[in-house]
């Protein structure tokens, strides 16, 4: 189970993305949850997530939201801008489990 | 180009997460959307008190009686008749959260603050009477609309910073264990809520000195007008335009950061359009410049009037990857969201690119407001329509149901598809030349290759 939190600034263009993932998560025999909000919702939400991504858009609040990460002890990780343009789902995941291997989780 | 990604990243990153991630800003924008689901609920029923079908009046009158339209207009009254009631709440909250104080306490402590800063009467002119007269014990709806609303987020400002700072100081009444902690949290807003009561309340009574009537006048005449004219006027919406497709073109979300400042203006001015036409839907409109200007008209599948750049990705690309991202970033584009198209192209660092990317929302800017000046097509209403409202669609009903506000959106992509145009077919050509070479085995694309102009 890794349950995967995308933010962006209102948590659409991630929506997009998350349901490109869930689709190819499904196909890679991942399970657990994968999910959009806005990053003003973040501290309703990080609790319940493994790892978070964040749109590049908002790379100017990734200092704020990595310290954010260490509190709780969970990766923040902004996603790559060409991945995240093309809707990559395949390399995001790819790359967030890389990390939470890493981790050790 | 490294090296000025580099030096942006180094420079420009931080004066920008400074300015999104300033508190006051922030409890400011985060505040006002509180109220927006509110406005939107409101603008449906605006809709359909005044649907533009001739004939439409009377049949609603024949149906439900002569006064159908105030009955329908009630939650008009409840929704955008109180914005400046619900920012005075949201932006305490929002404000005390950051704090990690008690954000409903600090709401409700700016909302007696805000009222606190209100006069309790309302000019009244009595049927047959000359003269107004002035009627104590009444709430002025005025005020509590848009009108109200710098007072709001001042005096929500005022009265969180002096509640969490009493709070840290712990000057604060402690009930011993025991006592539940709800009922010991009301009694810690106690001495803080007094505090800033009485501060408003000196404030109030020192205003009344002088020849300002309230608070309200004073802000109205320092603050809100001279905002007003500058976030309306033709120069100042083609700099905070300037600075928005600027921020996006270094790939920062530039409407949430210049939005940050830019909202409590443009909302003010779409409301007052609002009030205009509720009052009267022939009348002339005030503001040309509101929120839904920038929504509808410039942010036409996103921001960049990209939708422009995607529909040339479909309809002209002729390397791979552009016509599967104009595919892919079509539904997006669609639903005013840009990110696949300015991240998937890139647009970002994009040297080619990010010409026509600023480009088009400034020709867009002079276009839209020059027709909507000059009466060649009408003016924002003061609906609001979210702006992930698909394009046609959200132009017809930002205007009232003209058809004159489709056309000028369709205008404005057609126009910034010229614009884009030649730079996107040398980006398209350049896309192209890299796949031939990297795979020089014949290609289906070499064969499609027959749109050449």
């Amino acid at each position: 189970m890794r349950n995967i939190l995308l933010v962006c600034a209102a948590g659409m263009s991630t929506s997009l993305l998350v349901q490109k993932m869930e689709k190819e998560a499904a196909s890679m025999g991942h399970e657990g949850k994968i999910w959009a909000v806005s990053v003003d919702e973040i501290n309703a939400h990080i609790d319940s997530a493994d790892i978070v991504l964040v749109g590049p858009q908002i790379r100017y609040k990734l200092p704020k939201l990595k310290e954010l990460g260490n509190e709780k002890g969970i990766p923040v990780e902004m996603i790559n801008p060409s991945d995240y343009g093309m809707m990559n789902a395949r390399n995001i995941l790819e790359a967030s489990f890389k990390i939470l291997d890493g981790k050790g989780a | 180009m490294n090296k000025l990604q580099n030096f942006l990243d180094v420079k420009l990153m931080p004066i920008a997460g400074r300015i999104s991630e300033q508190r006051h800003l922030q409890a400011i924008r985060d505040g006002i959307i509180l109220a927006l689901p509110l406005l939107i609920i409101g603008s449906f029923f605006l809709i359909i008190g005044f649907l533009p079908i001739n004939g439409y009046n009377d049949f609603m009158a024949g149906i439900f009686g002569p006064s159908w339209l105030d009955k329908l207009l009630y939650p008009v009254g409840a929704t955008f008749d109180l914005l400046a009631l619900f920012v005075s709440f949201g932006v305490a909250y929002r404000l005390a959260e950051k704090y990690k104080v008690d954000p409903v306490s600090a709401g409700v402590i700016s909302v007696s603050a805000f009222m606190l800063a209100t006069p309790f009467h309302v000019s009244f002119t009595p049927e047959g009477a000359g003269k107004a007269v002035e009627v104590g014990g009444a709430i002025p709806q005025a005020l509590m609309g848009s009108q109200g609303m710098f007072v709001a987020i001042i005096l929500a400002i005022l009265s969180t910073e002096i509640f969490r700072k009493i709070i840290q100081k712990n000057v604060v009444i402690k009930m011993p264990d025991g006592v539940p902690p709800a009922v010991a949290r009301s009694f810690t807003a106690l001495v803080p809520a007094l505090a800033v009561i009485i501060t408003v309340w000196v404030l109030r009574l020192l205003i009344e000195l002088t020849p300002f009537e309230s608070i309200h006048a004073i802000v109205k005449d320092l603050l809100a007008t001279p905002l007003s004219y500058l976030g309306g006027s033709l120069w100042g919406t083609l700099i905070a335009v300037f600075l928005m497709m600027l921020l996006w073109s270094m790939g920062l979300h530039g409407d949430a950061i210049v939005g940050s400042v830019m909202a409590p203006i443009w909302l003010q001015l779409m409301d007052e359009n609002r009030k205009v036409f509720q009052a009267n839907p022939n009348a002339e409109l005030p503001h040309v410049v509101t929120q839904q200007f920038i929504d509808l008209w410039l942010n036409i599948g996103g921001t960049g009037v990209t939708l422009a750049l995607v529909l040339l990705m479909l309809i002209r690309a002729r390397s791979k990857q552009m016509k599967q991202l104009g595919k892919l970033a079509f539904g997006a584009s669609l639903f005013n969201i840009s990110e696949p198209v300015v991240f998937g192209t890139p647009i970002v660092m994009n040297p080619t690119l990010l010409i026509p990317f600023i480009l088009a929302p400034l020709v867009s800017v002079v276009i839209t407001y020059f027709a909507m000046d000059w009466g060649w097509v009408a003016k924002p209403n003061g609906v609001l329509v979210p702006w992930t409202s698909p394009v046609l669609v959200s132009g017809y009903l930002a205007t009232g149901g003209k058809i004159s506000g489709m056309v000028l959106q369709a205008v404005n992509v057609v126009v910034a598809m010229l614009i884009y145009y030649p730079f996107f077919r040398a980006w398209d050509k350049k896309k192209m030349e890299e796949e031939l070479s990297s795979e020089k085995t014949a290609e289906p694309a070499v064969k499609t290759n027959t749109l050449d102009i």
